[in-house]
């Protein structure tokens, strides 16, 4: 008996916390993903090194003296103008081609690249990482929580209702919805469609720059960072729907769950290959996705 | 008409340069060396370490009258640790630079890869950096030598550490999920029972795992004294860094392979790396005057201290010098004959090249990390760490 | 640059024109490939002329890209699969011992068919970004495998396959003389070229051009386009996996490199910088992009940066590639039986 509870203590109850926090930094590098995907229709290869983007401009910050705390509001100030200009300067160019899901790809691998070989020519090939601004940890019914996990929770929580509020509650939401759902329709009543199209890539990459900062002083900072959580990230889009953001939500979170649980059941090798088949199981079987049914307004 | 000459013109001058590149004489008679190394990518670090050592070593060989009154001229080229770019620059060294030895390749399947071209080549080469034990064991070449501590030493020396210091220790094994990392784990658990250590259990985590977190659960279940890791780079600044924050690693002696710990991520992980234990062949504190005189010039070079890469290919280029200058010439087979059981001076002390499979034979040092340096705290003699020869080739 | 949309009435005298132009490069690469092996040989040169070979091996990994985006308008990113399988079944079987040339080669399409059968069957159902995104992760999945299996060598790959020689019954080549294999694969090449430049002549290769265009419509007439897709994806498998086999004869070894993403990415943008739905546009662009590599990557280990910028560029302006600078009619190269969606 005492051994199922030091089971459930040390071993399940750690692993589905640490599942959730994972799938909360799952979600939000996820969410800019979504909305660059579901709203622009462009698969952005280079979400992940704009999430690098985030990490590394926060380490030129704090080189300057500027704290965790004002870097974190900072960081997605700098990467929004940089997402709009490449939006505007680079991929809307393509949009008018009759293969634009192909060209726009192609353009962000192109973007991938460079980043990618960018960061290492300016920051080096050195792994860096920001001090833990919230060193310690929580007991919390017998398990030891870090409070910057914690912290974690809060701000991912806290982001993504304002994501949310962002998208379904405010006029530029409505806007970027209805670029979306009807793009002439739009224009004709006014709206700058492709400078909301812009606006929309910019405050993905922001949020994936967002995320960037904040895990970085658990998961460091080199310039192949960008390559972690893409897959993962690609996986929650697909499986919770295209465009649907309480899909790409709750889809993060439980593919982070199944990954904690099956590399603790079975062999963590083969948690890759589960969230892949995962994937390939939906897109056959449900190609809107699971959890579409709750998204769409 | 003229419009279609000129599509044509620009497609020959495409290709013009590629025949007309090797048609450059060489001018003067300087010996070359090429060093495939990686200059970009995750191992950049590394090669920038291979670069630095080697370079230091030609300067001065250089301006002491070079080798056979033969200066060295270094041709580098970018490893990109991929087997597939490497193999082909190696085939460019060999076949057009036509270097007379070639070093620096970081990347053990490429290591095993290159030597295979440097055979068919016939060439020779060595690695101060690869750790596969199948380098010089299962996988050894003829033309393939080794001057850096493989990673059976390693587990050979940690192994024994840890009996020494805590015989009771309940140890846990953690590595990345790959032939390299498995090696390492198999190679020290099979060493620490050997030993009668109490090795209360072992993971394998993907390589590039980004959360370690999913693992603790285990590792807190088997209450360990002492956990033994061969993550390298990125991977270890993130398993001791969520050691810290979940408050294990204070409780925990962390060993580990010479890969874990290294200078270039040694920053990264910050406090958390202090007291990790490993063994390696260098340490810039070996107090021998040759080391001081060594590690003086480097750090007047490149603002930089040498780390056990930087050092090892610093001594294969005097290795190079010695034989060559024994055997009179450059020639493979010659020069193969004379670097079997051939012993030459390092800042890390004499070294020598076992004839049976072509790994150096070199004192190991039990280190520790200590307000972020690597401080000796033992030293293991090289004949009883190098274990067994297993190659069957030669 | 220019809007995909030409006539339809104008379509096919444009087409006569575009496939003299496109047939000029045809003509014009064995020829200068022969004055090259020429000069190669004369010289006693052999890093260049293996050099050449491999990037005609990479060549065929970039056609079979182009099958599948140039005329069946499906891009797949994860075509380094089928590469690697047919580099790690000939260089499993040859260090075995256990077949010769041949063996190896029809090992791997042996091999090759069957999995992209079953890979097809998933990927093509799912249409656009979902192939992609399957196809991507289809072969990350598959480049993790490998580096775990132990039999194939680990993340150190497999090494010691032997020097071969090829028996083509009158006459053997020595895959040992650089010139020799170079020779082989540029008619290999060749050949490839010259027959899937056919079967995309045929009714065949017609729908599947059709397809691209229109989907709905080709399903109107009464057509199966899922079946066409298949037989693309199985066909351009082959192609891949047939070159694949050629890689380990070259270089004497594999390694679970061969199939990672980079492999793939390299073979699209040696797609759109050669010419897309050109098919020897690709192989241009592979002898470009592999001298590129060697020339920048001698002079700066930042070259990826300067290839991904010539990339980005290529895709904003001049998205037909070198090949298109050829093709002298107004639309995009393998649409013109059909109007753009």
């Amino acid at each position: 008996m005492t051994e199922a509870i030091e089971y459930l203590q040390f071993v399940l109850a750690p692993q589905m916390l640490n599942g959730l926090t994972i799938g909360v930094a799952v979600v939000l590098v996820a969410l800019g993903l979504s909305i660059i995907f579901g709203l622009l229709d462009v698969v952005n290869m280079a979400h992940g090194e704009f999430y690098a983007l985030g990490a590394f401009v926060s380490m030129s910050l704090y080189g300057l003296g500027v704290s965790f705390w004002l870097a974190l509001v900072l960081v997605p100030l700098i990467v929004l103008p940089i997402g709009y200009l490449i939006e505007r300067g680079l991929i809307q160019r393509v949009y008018q081609h009759d293969q634009r899901h192909v060209l726009t790809l192609l353009l962000t691998v192109g973007l991938s690249i460079i980043m990618e070989d960018a960061f290492h020519l300016i920051y080096g090939p050195n792994t860096m990482r920001p001090e833990n601004p919230l060193p310690g940890s929580t007991e919390i019914l017998g398990v030891i929580v870090p409070n910057y996990r914690l912290f974690l929770l809060a701000v991912g929580a806290a982001t993504i209702v304002a994501t949310w509020l962002v998208i379904y509650r405010t006029r530029l939401g409505a806007m970027i919805r209805a670029a979306a759902f009807d793009k002439h329709m739009t224009a004709s009543l006014g709206v700058p469609v492709l400078r909301v199209y812009a606006g929309t890539f910019a405050f993905g990459v922001a949020l994936a720059g967002f995320a960037g900062v904040l895990l970085a002083p658990i998961y460091s900072v080199f310039p192949t960072m960008g390559h972690d959580f893409v897959l993962l990230a690609f996986t929650a889009v697909i499986v919770g729907g295209i465009g649907s953001f309480y899909g790409a939500v709750i889809a993060g979170l439980l593919l982070a769950q199944i990954q904690a649980i099956s590399s603790l059941y079975i062999s963590p090798h083969w948690s890759d290959p589960l969230l892949f088949a995962i994937m390939v199981a939906v897109l056959v079987v449900r190609p809107q996705g699971l959890f579409n049914w709750m998204g769409r307004s | 008409m003229t419009g279609k000459l000129k599509k044509v013109g620009a497609v020959l001058s495409m290709l013009l340069p590629m025949a007309a590149g090797p048609a450059a004489a060489q001018s003067s008679n300087p010996i070359t060396i090429g060093v495939l190394t990686p200059l970009s990518g995750t191992y950049a670090p590394i090669g920038q370490q291979v670069k630095w050592g080697t370079e230091l070593a030609v300067n001065e060989i250089n301006a002491a009258g070079g080798i056979l009154g033969r200066p060295i001229r270094l041709i580098y080229e970018d490893e990109e640790a991929n087997p597939s770019v490497a193999t082909r620059k190696a085939e460019k060294l060999f076949q057009s630079d036509k270097v007379d030895f070639l070093t620096g390749v970081v990347n053990s399947g490429a290591t095993i890869a290159v030597g295979q071209v440097a055979e068919r080549n016939d060439r020779l080469m060595a690695t101060t950096v690869s750790l596969s034990d199948a380098i010089t064991g299962a996988r050894c070449s003829p033309n393939v030598f080794r001057v850096n501590a493989p990673g059976g030493m390693q587990a050979l020396g940690l192994a024994a550490w840890i009996k020494q210091n805590n015989p009771k220790a309940r140890v846990f094994a953690i590595g990345p999920d790959y032939e390299m990392g498995r090696n390492t784990v198999d190679g020290f658990v099979k060493q620490a029972k050997e030993l009668g250590l109490n090795v209360v259990g072992q993971v394998f985590a993907p390589l590039g795992e980004k959360d370690y977190t999913p693992y603790f659960g285990q590792i807190r279940q088997a209450r360990p004294d002492v956990l033994y890791t061969s993550t390298a780079g990125n991977d270890t600044v993130r398993l001791f860094t969520q050691l810290q924050e979940y408050g294990l690693r204070e409780r925990l002696t962390i060993v580990g392979a010479s890969v874990a710990v290294t200078a270039q991520n040694i920053g990264a992980i910050g406090a958390a790396a202090e007291g990790f234990v490993t063994v390696a062949g260098y340490s810039p504190d070996i107090d021998t005057p040759e080391n001081k005189k060594f590690v003086a010039d480097f750090r007047k070079a490149y603002n930089a201290d040498p780390d056990l890469y930087g050092a090892d290919s610093y001594g294969l280029i005097y290795l190079y010098k010695a034989a060559v200058e024994k055997a009179g010439t450059t020639e493979t087979a010659k020069l193969r004959k004379t670097l079997e059981g051939f012993t030459w001076q390092t800042p890390q002390g004499p070294k020598s090249i076992r004839a049976g499979d072509h790994q150096a034979i070199m004192t190991v040092y039990v280190l520790e990390v200590r307000n972020g340096r690597f401080t000796i705290k033992e030293k293991i003699d090289g004949q009883t760490a190098i274990g067994p020869d297993t190659c069957e080739r030669f | 640059m220019r809007p995909a949309n030409p006539a339809v009435s104008a379509a096919a005298p444009a087409r006569a024109r575009r496939r003299l132009g496109v047939r000029h490069l045809a003509v014009a690469f064995p020829v200068l490939s022969l004055v090259f092996a020429g000069i190669g040989a004369a010289l006693g040169e052999t890093f260049y002329l293996r050099l050449a070979t491999e990037a005609l091996i990479l060549a065929g990994l970039a056609i079979s890209v182009d099958i599948l985006l140039g005329y069946t308008g499906l891009l797949s990113l994860g075509q380094a699969l089928y590469f690697g399988l047919g580099a790690y079944t000939a260089a499993f079987l040859l260090g075995q011992g256990a077949v010769g040339f041949w063996g190896a080669l029809l090992a791997s399409l042996a091999l090759a068919t069957p999995v992209a059968l079953l890979a097809g069957l998933v990927a093509i159902r799912s249409k656009g970004v979902y192939f992609i995104l399957i196809t991507f992760g289809l072969a990350q999945v598959a480049a993790k495998a490998v580096y775990n299996t132990r039999e194939l060598g680990g993340s150190d790959g497999l090494v010691g396959v032997p020097v071969l020689q090829a028996d083509f019954g009158l006459f053997r080549v020595d895959l040992g003389s650089p010139v020799a294999f170079f020779l082989l694969m540029l008619a290999l090449i060749m050949g490839l070229y010259a027959g899937l430049n056919y079967l995309m002549h045929t009714p065949f290769g017609r729908t599947l051009v059709a397809i691209r265009s229109n989907e709905h419509r080709v399903r109107f007439l009464g057509f199966d386009p899922w079946r066409y897709k298949l037989a693309a994806y199985v066909v351009a498998a082959n192609v891949a996996a047939l070159c694949g086999a050629l890689y380990p004869m070259l270089r004497g070894f594999v390694s679970p490199e061969l199939l990672y993403f980079k492999m793939s990415a390299d073979a699209v943008i040696t797609v759109i910088l050669g010419g897309v739905g050109t098919l020897i546009g690709p192989i241009y662009g592979s002898v470009a992009l592999v001298g590129l590599r060697t020339v920048l990557g001698s002079w700066t280990e930042h070259y990826h940066m300067i290839i991904g910028a010539l990339f980005m560029l290529a895709v904003i302006f001049m998205p037909r590639g070198f090949a298109g600078l050829f093709d002298r009619s107004e639309g995009d190269p393998a649409q013109d039986e059909g109007e753009g969606t």
